[in-house]
């Protein structure tokens, strides 16, 4: 399933073993957004797949996405606590802090997910 | 009654945006339907020059939460549709960039908006990050009204800003300066 990027979305690719964020995020209504990724989300988990990879790779994000980034890792911390191997990615770039201390401070509420931080070299954007 | 603009006007108005270095001003009724339109063009003035990348998306961060504060807070709203009233404008500042905005405040909102600002304005980056972690996980607190996670944001992303309430006859305006570079 492709939720394709918007001018103000990101590129999501969710598959039943993987799940793949890249972009920027600050929709004009975040829980419209988000709703139907959440859903399908919630369906790829589902399966009876025993791993799980999720790769992020965001540029900018507003405060009301923070949010959802928050929602969504708390979602795969429950199904990781359920038995699911899920490995996380948060890619960032060498010279963007501000992505790189969002993806630090996500790391801390996640314990039972695989999480890595993952330097991205050049301009992939 | 609506002042008539004579052309000297509209020369002076072209002169003060040029000697303030504006690169871009609105004013006027704000929705997200035109945040998503004028992002492009204001992103496209901010990569232009020798500004570095990572600087750009610090004012634009900063310019989306305003605008976004005034969509949701304005207390100055359109007659026909109920839009957000308020004025935004990004400008060159001595060594980087000043973004400002300005909206009618809801009288009743102002009191805990401000305790809000001069709080988060004794912060330093480290307790800033702190607490956006912390209203992440726990929400707003009770007594906020919405001054959640935008302005913490906004003050991690600026060198440093100021605030200020002034009376107007559409009643009490919040000014909110914050300076990137």
């Amino acid at each position: 399933m492709i939720f394709e990027a918007g001018q103000r979305t990101p590129l999501v690719e969710l598959t039943p073993t993987s799940c793949l964020i890249r972009g920027e995020c600050y929709p004009e209504n975040i829980s419209e957004w988000s709703e139907p990724v959440l859903k399908t989300l919630e369906d790829c988990l589902g399966n009876d797949e025993s791993e799980f990879k999720v790769d992020i790779e965001l540029y900018y994000f507003n405060s009301s996405s923070a949010k959802f980034l928050f929602d969504f890792f708390e979602f795969l911390e429950e199904s990781a606590e359920n038995g699911k191997a899920i490995t996380i990615n948060w890619r960032y770039r060498a010279e963007d802090d501000t992505m790189q201390e969002a993806g630090e401070d996500f790391e801390e509420d996640v314990s039972a997910c695989s999480y890595n931080m993952v330097l991205v070299e050049g301009d992939s954007e | 009654m609506a002042k008539k603009i004579k052309s000297k006007d509209t020369v002076a108005l072209h002169s003060f945006m040029q000697d303030r270095r504006t690169l871009f001003c609105y004013s006027g009724p704000l929705t997200e339907d035109l945040l998503t339109t004028i992002s492009s063009p204001v992103r496209h003035q901010l990569s232009d020059k020798e500004t570095e990348e990572v600087v750009a998306k610090r004012v634009f961060g900063v310019f989306i939460e305003q605008a976004q504060n005034i969509i949701r807070y304005s207390h100055r709203k359109t007659k026909a549709t109920g839009d957000s009233i308020g004025t935004i404008a990004i400008s060159i500042a001595d060594d980087g960039f000043l973004i400002e905005a300005v909206n009618v405040v809801d009288p009743e909102k102002k009191d805990v908006l401000e305790a809000t600002l001069v709080d988060l304005s004794m912060k330093d980056q480290k307790e800033l990050r702190e607490l956006y972690k912390k209203r992440l996980r726990e929400g707003p607190p009770e007594d906020s009204s919405g001054a959640g996670l935008g302005f913490i944001e906004m003050a991690r992303r600026v060198k440093k800003f100021e605030f200020d309430f002034v009376e107007s006859e559409d009643g009490a305006l919040f000014v909110y300066r914050g300076w990137v570079s």
